[in-house]
């Protein structure tokens, strides 16, 4: 068979596109919990037969990492020839199950054609539940679960389900969740079965090759781009789990149309859940380097061709079992602003200044009064996004590798016994430069009418966001509770609050030659303090 | 001012007109039925972008000189679509506004849901604010979920607010607190202290009149876009009305609102908010009313422009609609049709990419200087370019012969880009129409196939210019059968103002458990809305034969946060409402998600009642079935590219004012007129019906 020309591989990529974002949409309006429905803390993936990514729905970079290996762990579990139509796995585990932390619980279904297997149709949502848990390893973390069969051959197995359940917190919601995320799979298995009696098999499973070529060729353009050499970057990491400040590091090595990163001299895995496991890495690496190299390129397994890395096992960034890894989005994001420093040698003009570098989490549960049922109630905050070579950062977004939505005041007020009395940025938070960071968020949230218990994990307590080129650094995080949080937990009595500071964002140039005119508005707006506005910019 | 007559419908000796005028960037369309015999003429005319009023009374005034009577005109109806309020969004061309919000929540506008524009691209910006921080004020007030009143605002603070605003010179003030839906009682508070302070002049948006519905974010960009636009339009109008007068227009003036319906000047200049889609929904209303005569209820509209692509779902006769708008990325929560836009139309410019894949679009290269056959200095292929590339188009001229092209320039173009992937020039330019194509099909795919509806159960209907050129592809690429182009496919939407009904929507979110406790809740909701929707009418001075109400109910199971639009029977008796709403929802659910939960709770979010106000619908000149042969309305044949065979055919082209009713023309072949051509593919046949739509079907008819 010839080779299918350009046109049919873009049509084919726009279906394959549509599917997994429709299934995204489908999961997110069908789901229960606050984190899914409004914060859309979750993506889809579809996979060849292979186990190659065709395409990831744009919601969450780091789900990717999740999604990458569920294929290949199933699999290695369960013989291909044993795999049947109706099939459906359920996993967590960042080590066997193809996850990168215990809440996010993937569903894979097998799609099969005529009697043959052909793609995967994946979804994975991340599940508030799990909470109050100690994180020196993975056992303390939650339920690990293997890629396992929840239906067979179409039929669900209860005895799973109910083990499942038994070992959750909130089983009303991960219940009527799981059914969103099973609805979601079979809407992509059926459009799916439908492209194949459409264009046959054989000229699909080229157009997928074509596809992943396509994306290599793109990035490859974008490495080329970047001047040849070996760039280093460190940075230094603390936060609530881990108080001891550790050295993070990175070499990059650009040759031509490849990149190497080498992760050597990182720190040893530690007994907190700031773990990443190889995959989330991978996941992370890869989220970076498109920034830099092609940030449209379609997100599919072929852009990961021209990347190659390499970590020490056992270390902070490549963990074995059994370390925790809950919290492994705080060490995700300090890897991400690492390629970025690194890289500012390189290419000053694509890079940004480092973001707030932590996915601040709160979780707030406890017996909600008006109900009696127990709830949870979990939020990460975004922050400042890095100042830009030629323009100032975004205030209060999420950065880099995390990209979930605020739960509405509105929403969240009725469902849990809390009430937020304060949702706004901070002043002088956004690091000074020629272009000034993005700044800090403030949510200060009081319990009601019932005491409960609080969690606050993040980093930067004593290092802000570094800035580029002469840029000053940002705002740093704090909680204020009373009495205070030690390492992030504790109670919070009823009318209490706990007000949450996220980090800043870096600054880019000399603040001295920024533009008088945007220290005026900044100054207007009260953006900036008079202080910083004359001590810093000289306006 | 030149304008182009598109058809006289001889209208010499009548005295009762209808007007509609669609006033866009480039023309402005009047379209005039005559109410004695259901003729109408069609007028297009360069619009007067600085002020439109110019182009649309002129318009109007030199069309009602035509009728070449002494006997003076009436016009017994007055409807305009416009773009005023989308292009000075767009543009950020609005008002000087403030917002008046809670204590601890003034940053919400920009902090929006949280999350950043684009996942990968580092350089993406957030749209701007359209209310810049220092002018966003708080108030110390707070209400609770539940209603309960935490902490009511000072009467002292909200003067010092008020004179802030004063002092900031604003021309527009939104106002919009936690909770405002539950109980207005505090925005009322401010949005009369501010009154009090900043005078009549200024224009107050408040949340509870504007979007009472749960989900701060989205109500207060809502307001605040109200708000932003509130000055604007009420100038617009304040222009436009004297100027109809002139032109002899007596009765009241309508405009299109994003929902479909029309609403006087008078709301508006209210809640100009509701005006953002007014253009698009008009088309999307004339391409219902021309199927609706025809017989065809479930329609997937396509109304392709120069720079982008619209497409919306009807079913039944009803356009679906949405409440979760973004407009230029700013959220807008008020009923609009759902209009999925393609940023691709005639004038996108076809590129390859880094990875070597050919891309269509978003760049346009607009009117001016337009595709590269209209020779004024764009060098890079169009989709229309390839359209007169591949003879679909007349190589030689376009708009009815008025504008001469230059078709080697345009294949010159497509040769450069061809080269570069090693394509020869035809198979380039067929391939700008195959991935136009598939772009097309995935807007459709997102308003049909993710709304639980198969769009092969659909009649599609093209219009805009480019529209009933690209048809036949589409529907093959998404297996539908049956393709309706309206006459006038180029004028739809000024045709449409003639056939829009007045309509209002009212919402009102009360959260309440779908069962017996409930329905207190459901009875006193609807009760309420029924008596705001009373106050319009006689507001709009609608006669009681011609008033029109439906009910429905944004539902969920307890726990999600997506609601669905669940139609509302009439309360009888109280079981069997309920038993019918259950089942309405069910149904509903099932069809979208492909799942039922029967144990789980369902729950009442928002009410909403859509009221109308019927207008009469004018006939539209028809005539009786002729015979099947069309060789009258034969014109010439020439050579056209035909990608399935990768070949030319030397195809018919048909006039299309000279078909009659029953003519029928096999494909391949083109039927031209002056606004539009309609490309017949081989295996397809198109029959004229008796009101001259053209209805394409697969196969041989005869």
């Amino acid at each position: 068979m010839s080779t299918p020309d350009p046109i049919t591989v873009e049509v084919i990529g726009s279906a394959i596109a549509s599917i997994a974002e429709e299934m995204g949409e489908t999961l997110i309006r069908a789901s229960y919990s606050t984190n899914i429905k409004e914060r859309r803390d979750c993506s889809t993936v579809l996979f060849d037969a292979a186990g190659r990514t065709l395409y990831q729905a744009e919601h969450i970079p780091i789900h990717l990492g999740s999604l990458m290996g569920v294929v290949e762990e199933v699999v290695k579990r369960h013989p291909v020839e044993t795999i049947q139509e109706g099939d459906l796995f359920i996993g967590n585990d960042a080590y066997t199950g193809g996850g990168t932390h215990l809440p996010d619980i993937v569903f894979a279904s097998p799609i099969f054609h005529q009697s043959a297997l052909v793609g995967w149709a994946t979804n994975l949502a991340h599940h508030a539940d799990f909470v109050d848990r100690g994180h020196k390893h993975i056992f303390q973390e939650g339920l690990r679960i293997p890629p396992i069969r929840l239906h067979r051959a179409g039929e669900l197995q209860r005895d799973v389900l109910d083990l499942i359940l038994l070992n959750c917190q909130v089983p009303r919601e991960r219940l009527a969740d799981f059914r969103a995320q099973i609805a979601a799979n079979h809407f992509g298995v059926r459009r799916f079965q439908a492209l194949c009696d459409r264009y046959g098999v054989p000229l699909l499973n080229q157009v997928f090759d074509e596809l992943l070529d396509y994306a290599e060729r793109r990035m490859r353009a974008g490495i080329a781009a970047i001047p040849d050499g070996v760039y280093d970057f460190e940075d230094i990491f603390e936060g609530d789990e881990q108080p001891e400040p550790l050295t993070f590091k990175v070499r990059i090595e650009v040759t031509g149309e490849t990149i190497h990163l080498d992760f050597a001299g990182n720190p040893p895995q530690v007994p907190a859940g700031l773990n990443i496991v190889n995959t989330a890495l991978l996941a992370t690496v890869y989220y970076a380097v498109k920034t830099i190299a092609d940030p449209d390129a379609p997100p599919n397994a072929g852009l990961f061709r021209p990347i190659s890395v390499s970590a020490p096992e056992a270390s902070i960034v490549n963990a074995s079992p059994p370390a925790a890894v809950n919290g492994r989005t705080n060490t995700c994001q300090r890897v991400v602003d690492l390629v970025l420093g690194a890289l500012a040698k390189a290419v000053p003009e694509r890079v940004i200044a480092a973001c707030n570098g932590a996915v601040v989490a709160a979780t707030f549960s406890g017996v909600n009064p008006r109900t009696g049922a127990y709830y949870v109630y979990l939020e990460t905050l975004g922050g400042g996004f890095g100042a830009r070579a030629t323009k100032d950062g975004l205030d209060g977004v999420q950065a880099h590798i995390t990209n979930t939505s605020n739960l509405p005041i509105e929403g969240l007020e009725p469902e849990y016994p809390l009430v937020v009395d304060r949702y706004e940025l901070v002043r002088d938070s956004g690091g000074p430069g020629t272009w000034r960071g993005g700044m800090a968020l403030r949510r200060q949230i009081r319990a009601v009418d019932h005491d409960c218990w609080v969690s606050v994990r993040g980093t930067r307590l004593k290092t802000g966001p570094w800035g580029l080129f002469g840029g000053h650094e940002g705002g740093r995080y704090s909680v204020e509770a009373d009495p205070p949080l030690v390492g992030g937990r504790g109670d919070l009595a009823a009318g209490r609050t706990v007000s949450i500071t996220t980090p800043g964002s870096g600054g880019y140039g000399d603040p001295a030659t920024r533009d008088p005119d945007l220290v005026r508005r900044d100054l207007a707006e009260d953006r900036i303090s008079p202080e910083v506005a004359r001590g810093v910019h000289g306006v | 001012m030149h304008v182009w007559c598109v058809r006289w419908g001889d209208v010499r000796v009548s005295m009762a007109f209808r007007i509609g005028v669609d006033s866009g960037g480039t023309f402005t369309d009047v379209c005039l039925l005559d109410e004695d015999n259901g003729r109408v003429s069609v007028w297009k005319l360069p619009s007067t972008p600085t002020d439109p009023s110019i182009a649309i009374a002129g318009g109007t005034r030199q069309i009602l000189e035509r009728r070449q009577s002494t006997e003076p005109a009436e016009v017994s109806f007055f409807g305009h679509g416009t773009t005023v309020s989308t292009n000075a969004l767009i543009q950020g061309r609005g008002a000087r506004t403030g917002l008046v919000t809670n204590e601890g929540f003034r940053d919400l506008l920009e902090l929006a849901r949280q999350r950043r524009p684009h996942l990968y691209d580092l350089q993406t910006d957030k749209p701007e604010p359209l209310v810049p921080r220092d002018r966003r004020h708080e108030v110390a007030a707070r209400m609770h979920y539940d209603g309960r009143v935490e902490r009511a605002p000072d009467a002292g603070e909200i003067k010092a607010v008020a004179r802030a605003l004063k002092d900031q010179g604003v021309e527009a003030v939104a106002i919009c607190l936690l909770y405002g839906f539950l109980d207005p009682s505090h925005e009322i508070a401010i949005a009369e202290g501010i009154a009090e302070v900043l005078g009549p002049e200024v224009f107050v948006s408040c949340a509870h009149r504007v979007c009472p519905e749960f989900r701060e974010y989205e109500r207060l960009s809502t307001t605040v876009v109200n708000g932003f636009l509130g000055p604007i339009m009420r100038g617009y109008l304040d222009n436009l009305t004297p100027r109809l007068r002139e032109a002899g227009v007596a009765v009241a003036p309508h405009i299109t609102q994003s929902n479909g319906g029309t609403i006087s000047f008078e709301t508006a200049s209210a809640q100009p908010v509701r005006t953002i889609l007014s253009g698009p929904s008009t088309g999307v209303v004339g391409a219902l009313e021309t199927a609706r005569i025809v017989g065809e209820r479930d329609l997937i509209t396509f109304d392709m422009g120069g720079t982008s692509t619209d497409v919306a779902l009807i079913e039944g006769g009803e356009p679906g609609l949405t409440t979760e708008a973004e407009v230029h990325g700013y959220p807008i929560k008020v009923p609009m049709i759902d209009i999925q836009t393609v940023g691709a139309g005639g004038g996108s410019i076809a590129h390859i990419d880094s990875g070597g894949f050919l891309k269509v679009g978003p760049r346009s290269a607009g009117a001016e200087p337009g595709p590269v056959c209209y020779g004024l200095g764009n060098e890079e292929p169009t989709v229309t370019d390839a359209n007169v590339v591949m003879g679909v188009l007349d190589p030689n001229r376009l708009l009815g012969g008025r504008m001469e092209i230059d078709h080697d320039r345009a294949l010159a173009a497509m040769e450069r880009l061809g080269g570069k992937i090693g394509l020869g020039a035809l198979e380039t330019a067929a391939g700008i129409v195959r991935v136009v194509t598939a772009n097309m099909a995935r807007a459709i795919r997102l308003i049909s196939v993710q709304r639980g509806h198969d769009p092969r159960d659909y009649c599609l209907i093209p219009f805009g210019g480019g529209g009933p050129a690209h048809a036949g592809r589409l529907a093959r690429e998404l297996g539908m059968g049956r393709i309706l182009v309206p006459r006038n496919p180029g004028i739809l939407c000024a045709l449409g103002l003639l056939l829009t009904d007045l309509s209002q929507d009212f919402s009102v979110t009360r959260r309440t458990g779908l069962n017996a406790d409930g329905i207190g809740a459901a009875r006193a909701a609807i009760v309420q809305l029924r008596a705001e929707a009373e106050a319009w009418f006689a507001l709009e001075d609608v006669a009681p034969e011609r008033r029109a109400i439906g009910v429905t109910a944004d539902m969920r199971y307890a726990g999600q946060n997506h609601e669905l639009n669940v139609s509302v029977p009439e309360i009888t008796d109280d079981a069997g409402f309920l038993d019918q709403l259950a089942a309405n929802f069910a149904e509903l659910h099932d069809r979208r998600y492909g799942y039922v939960a029967p144990e789980e709770p369902v729950e009442l979010i928002t009410f909403r009642l859509k009221a109308s106000g019927l207008v009469d619908k004018p006939g539209f000149e028809s005539a009786e079935e002729e015979g099947p042969d069309a060789s009258p309305a034969l014109v010439s044949r020439r050579p056209v590219y035909s990608s399935e065979d990768a070949s030319f055919t030397e195809t018919p082209i048909y006039d299309r004012d000279l078909l009659r009713p029953g003519n029928q023309v096999t494909g391949p072949a083109v039927i031209t007129q002056f606004d539009s051509t309609t490309l017949v593919l081989a295996g397809q046949t198109a029959t004229v019906d008796r009101y001259f739509n053209l209805a394409l079907r697969e196969g041989d008819v005869r």
